[in-house]
């Protein structure tokens, strides 16, 4: 649109993350303006399930989630070789969920993220209903390619939106020693923390 | 009778095990019943179990293969691994297969080639890649397949019997041995070479920008910390050197093909550059879109996989000094890049489960390509 930007017009489909099956499709349009700010996005879907049948398996994943006889801890999900363990696979759906998040506020019209791994992955037990869970996830950035590494501290319970706080550092993939390289000193402290290589 | 107690009689009420030769079992048997102790056979015959226990252990040894038909293809394996199936392939079908060495890596690790030949001296011939980005497991993975589908198919399959007739097939595994090395000790996602050059703490080059195409143009970095540095120079990278030595020395390459994942994409020149690529229009079709379209929709026949295709800049984006411009550049038009599994959800870390069909689907699309240059000689 001359004079004021890019504007896409979109028609997909989605699938369930976890069984591929159909869930539903979405019409949208999204303007990038000239000057670098975020898009302005228009979205309507229509969900493949009712929403009485999404209520429901939301309960359920919490139910798992809550059932656990102690505090659920992980590493390397899915692992070298893309094995997720059954347990752990309600703990990378959320995480999948959060870094979408991430994701939806990061990417512009040229750089796009796959969540690429949770990297570790700790539940802190609340005294409320909410359940918490502290992550450490990489995300893979197109097109340079790039792992970033982001801290996110997600809270949930059903029939709520999904709480995402979140901080990545902005790191280069070729260090191999902990050591922040020009990417500002207080990023740097939190790649030498969070970031395992 | 020679009975070889395995679990000593202790005390009353506590079981009594027996290894009994065979001779003896008639008169132990005979004496047990005659006294009313009860007993049941545990194992029928120890000796088969030694025997099952010693081909396992052989088969299942570290770094070794005694043989690609035991050889685990729907799974992940390290670089020894690699390397010990190439050498039993060859062991297994001198007539058909050779290892080259072209050259050394950063490291100094041997950088082979298999070559597939049923004789003839310098026949034109297609070079396939897998592995150049160490992630990107699938790709070595289906490599692997590859190797052992040549070897199974080159004479009962019509189209591989007269491809090979016709031409030889050079296949490199493991083009970035370094970085695979790397990904399996220290960091599954490490994706560059492993090399150092002067100046910077930061290590490796993009091995796929820095051909000599476009080099150092955008669509690359020449920060020596991106995941997408091109390198002080054009083929400074022993491991993409090699190849160039052996592409122009070998001189009659007709197709060549670089495998990366993920995305689901099937790809040609150019990167570098929106100016569309002279050969394209043959007879007045787009000759890379027509067969293109021929190789993905033979790749979805198989499981329904989806793959989108194009020239890399209009299909993903501006790449520069990468491996197939700098190919097609030097005349080699059947030049393409494939982006294997999947389209994002598990990306680098594809489940083991999906090697095999992945291989089985791409081989039908790498076909596609093959014939296609052998019907086409040029």
């Amino acid at each position: 649109i001359p004079d004021s930007g890019h504007k896409y017009y979109l028609q997909f489909t989605t699938e369930d993350y976890k069984t591929g099956e159909n869930a539903g499709s979405c019409l949208a349009t999204v303007l990038y303006p000239k000057a670098k700010s975020p898009p302005v996005v228009t979205i309507k879907c229509t969900p493949a399930k009712e929403q009485k049948e999404i209520q429901e398996e939301d309960n359920r994943l919490y139910q798992k989630i809550r059932h656990q006889t102690k505090p659920i801890i992980g590493n390397n999900i899915p692992d070298s070789y893309g094995n997720i363990e059954p347990a752990l696979e309600p703990v990378w759906a959320l995480a999948v969920a959060g870094s979408s998040y991430i994701m939806w506020e990061k990417s512009t019209e040229d750089v796009g993220y796959f969540m690429a791994q949770v990297k570790s992955v700790k539940q802190w037990i609340r005294k409320d209903d909410f359940i918490e869970f502290d992550y450490t996830v990489l995300l893979h950035k197109i097109p340079t390619q790039e792992i970033i590494s982001c801290h996110m501290r997600l809270t949930w319970l059903p029939s709520h939106p999904l709480k995402v706080k979140y901080f990545c550092a902005s790191e280069n993939e070729g260090l191999d020693n902990g050591s922040g390289m020009g990417s500002g000193s207080a990023a740097g402290i939190l790649h030498e923390k969070g970031a395992n290589f | 009778l020679q009975l070889d107690f395995w679990l000593t009689p202790r005390g009353l009420g506590d079981p009594v095990d027996i290894h009994v030769p065979f001779r003896s079992l008639q008169p132990v048997k005979a004496h047990l019943e005659a006294n009313g102790v009860f007993y049941s056979i545990m194992i029928e015959d120890v000796q088969t179990l030694i025997d099952d226990e010693q081909t396992e252990m052989l088969r299942s040894n570290r770094g070794l293969t005694f043989s690609t038909d035991t050889f685990n293809y729907a799974s992940y394996h390290t670089l020894d691994e690699i390397n010990s199936f190439m050498d039993a392939l060859v062991a297994e079908n001198p007539n058909l297969v050779s290892k080259i060495e072209i050259g050394r890596s950063t490291e100094k690790r041997p950088l082979y080639v298999l070559k597939f030949s049923k004789g003839g001296t310098n026949r034109p011939a297609i070079w396939i890649d897998t592995g150049i980005h160490s992630r990107e497991w699938v790709t070595q993975a289906s490599g692997v397949w590859f190797a052992k589908k040549i070897v199974l198919d080159h004479e009962n399959d019509e189209g591989l019997s007269s491809i090979l007739d016709k031409m030889d097939i050079f296949l490199e595994i493991v083009t970035n041995p370094d970085g695979f090395a790397f990904t399996h000790t220290t960091n599954r996602l490490w994706r560059k070479t492993r090399s150092k050059h002067s100046g910077s703490i930061c290590v490796g080059v993009d091995p796929n920008r820095n051909w000599d195409a476009g080099f150092g143009g955008s669509g690359a970095s020449g920060n020596p910390c991106s995941e997408t540095y091109h390198g002080p120079y054009a083929n400074s990278e022993p491991e993409v050197k090699s190849i160039v030595d052996f592409v122009k020395n070998h001189g009659n390459i007709k197709a060549f093909i670089s495998i990366h994942s993920y995305s689901q994409l099937l790809l040609y020149p150019y990167g570098y550059t929106s100016t569309p690529a002279p050969d394209q229009k043959e007879l007045g079709k787009d000759m890379w879109h027509d067969l293109s379209e021929k190789a993905v929709a033979a790749l979805s026949s198989l499981y329904g996989t989806q793959y989108k295709y194009g020239s890399i800049i209009t299909t993903i984006y501006k790449a520069s000094g990468s491996t197939v411009d700098w190919t097609y550049d030097q005349g080699i038009k059947y030049s393409f890049t494939f982006e294997l599994r999947d389209t994002g959800r598990y990306g680098f870390l594809l489940p083991a489960t999906q090697v095999i069909p992945t291989a089985e689907e791409t081989w039908l699309a790498l076909k596609v390509i093959m014939e296609h240059t052998r019907d086409n000689p040029y």
